[in-house]
């Protein structure tokens, strides 16, 4: 029995991060039509950027985030101006493509810089934890769960109370209506991308600290978001968090009962099913 | 006619391939109510669209003196020419108040956007009590009166209005001719679309009559509504 709570408190700490990696697709995906599928190697390089400022430069690993998230903003900004704002009017097939080769890209560049070798973020507080109730508690997964949570909330805020984030709902809902009300389409593309890498790149930093990372970790934190963000919607950001929160469950459940080694089979079967049962997320965005 | 607020001259556009606009000039004075008047498919809506730059088009547009033939949509609109689309194109999912706020988003005068908030709720009383609705499921009046309040929050310079009265009952869209002769009081130009040949030259000073992406007549209301032409093809009078 307290085996069973120490494992669902684990997969709702998890879960929390789950849904701060899915934000940042479901974001693009809402208001550009982009499935990315370079988002988890954004994730990446959140990590390495993240590893880097700190065993680089001593910055404690969640005071490097802000820098973290800077950077990838700017990656992410470049990205669309540069590659993505070219397709962006074509079929999604053509955006899938070329966000999987943005992806390969990246990975390749990744292996190349960092090497292919493990890394962890251990600051110095890293093996703390604390017991409630019987349950052990990793003093770790409690930050990164709450930053994250914290995160996508606030950007839920953004999104419904400021004026840009207005214009990005704008844009997302009815192109033509926001053309004609001032959005400039290109520029809020570019900006929603820019926050969807930042988001995924400080996802990566957080998960640094709770896991190893290599430059191969992106492609099933991709399939992960995608699954996410199908569970949750793409209208709501704190849907995300339901998505994460059923996907981090799950997972634990299936590594304690069925061996951790079936972990990523259990989110691609929660991919499928939900593939199977909620065909209408996908199809949420065609027009 | 030296100082139209819009003037187009020798305008054309279409999609892709197929050309639907052909020599459109036309020009807009201060404080006028203009009308625009055709057949389904004469182009109307075509050439709002390109006159808010939503479709590239040839031929030039000048408003206001200068030329926005090679603007965007967006700078259009931040010069002060604001379009009620066809179709109203609320966004749906947004509150009424939301919408009222995207026609503010090039504002950036929090205290006399909220001010202006508070004059649409008092033009149109049947918003304020659905501040919070979501403009999608609204009636189709209202949400008329949405998209209007929508683009007088950006204070337009001059207002294009597409088919306002479409699918509305007869009260409603006298209700909103009588306000777009009130905003006109205000200084707010106004270029009218509308199907209700009546009904439009009933507020119009002048109006232009288009047929397969040409302007085939034009002069003022009065002598528009007397022309036997027009009264034949759009007023159903024998
Ligand atoms: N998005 C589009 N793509 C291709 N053709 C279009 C498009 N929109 C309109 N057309 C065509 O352009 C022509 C003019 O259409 P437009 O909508 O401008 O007419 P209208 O005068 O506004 O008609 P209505 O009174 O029915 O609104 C029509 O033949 C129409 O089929
Ligand atoms: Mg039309």
């Amino acid at each position: 029995m307290e085996l069973l709570a120490q494992v669902l408190v684990g997969g709702v700490l998890l879960g929390g991060l789950y849904a701060l990696m899915a934000l940042g697709l479901a974001l693009v995906w809402g208001v550009l039509n982009i499935v990315n599928l370079s988002h988890g190697a954004l994730i990446m390089l959140g990590a390495y950027a993240t590893y880097y400022l700190f065993t680089g430069t001593g910055l404690d690993p969640f005071a490097a985030l802000p820098i973290t998230a800077i950077v990838l903003f700017v990656i992410g900004w470049l990205i669309q101006r540069g590659i993505l704002n070219l397709v962006i009017r074509g079929p999604m097939f053509n955006t899938l493509l070329i966000t999987f080769g943005i992806e390969v890209i990246l990975t390749y560049l990744a292996q190349l810089l960092f090497s292919a070798d493990f890394r962890a973020i251990n600051p110095p507080y890293a093996g703390n934890n604390f017991r409630v109730l019987g349950i052990t508690i990793p003093l770790m997964q409690v930050l990164a769960f709450a930053i994250a949570i914290g995160l996508t909330v606030a950007m839920w805020l953004f999104l419904l109370h400021t004026r840009v984030g207005r214009g990005i709902r704008a844009a997302s809902q009815n192109l033509v209506a926001a053309r004609l009300y001032g959005v400039n389409p290109r520029s809020i593309y570019a900006l929603t991308f820019g926050i969807g890498s930042a988001l995924a790149g400080v996802a990566g930093g957080l998960y640094g600290t709770v896991s190893q990372i290599n430059p191969y970790i992106g492609g099933p934190l991709t399939a992960k978001s995608f699954a996410i963000a199908i569970i949750g919607g793409l209208e709501n950001p704190l849907g995300v968090i339901v998505g994460g929160l059923v996907l981090g469950i799950v997972e634990s459940l299936t590594a304690l009962y069925a061996g951790s080694t079936y972990r990523d089979v259990a989110s691609f079967g929660v991919l499928i099913l939900v593939l199977i049962l909620r065909p209408t997320g996908l199809l949420g965005r065609t027009t | 006619m030296a100082d139209a607020l819009l003037e187009t001259r020798a305008l054309t556009a279409g999609y892709g391939e197929m050309q639907v606009l052909r020599d459109i000039s036309l020009a807009v004075q201060p404080a006028e109510i203009v009308a625009i008047v055709g057949s389904n498919g004469a182009g109307k809506t075509t050439l709002l669209r390109a006159i808010s730059r939503l479709i590239p088009c040839g031929g030039e547009v000048t408003f206001d003196g200068k030329s926005v033939s090679h603007a965007t949509a967006d700078e259009v609109f931040g010069s002060g020419l604001v379009q009620v689309p066809e179709g109203r194109q609320l966004f749906d999912r947004m509150s009424v108040e939301e919408n009222l706020r995207m026609g503010a988003y090039r504002r950036g005068d929090r205290r006399a956007i909220d001010d202006d908030l508070d004059r649409m709720y008092t033009l149109f009383p049947r918003l304020s009590d659905r501040r919070r609705q979501l403009a999608g499921s609204m009636s189709g009046g209202e949400q008329q009166m949405c998209a209007m309040a929508r683009a007088l929050m950006a204070r337009p310079r001059l207002m294009m209005v597409d088919e306002m009265s479409l699918g509305l009952a007869p009260v409603i869209v006298d209700q909103l001719l009588e306000t777009m002769t009130a905003i006109r009081k205000e200084g707010v130009t106004v270029l009218l679309v509308e199907q209700d040949v009546h009904a439009a030259l009933s507020v119009a000073d002048r109006g232009y009559v288009m047929e397969t992406g040409e302007i085939v007549r034009e002069g003022s209301a009065r002598e528009l509504e007397s022309d036997p032409e027009v009264q034949r093809a759009y007023l159903g009078e024998v």
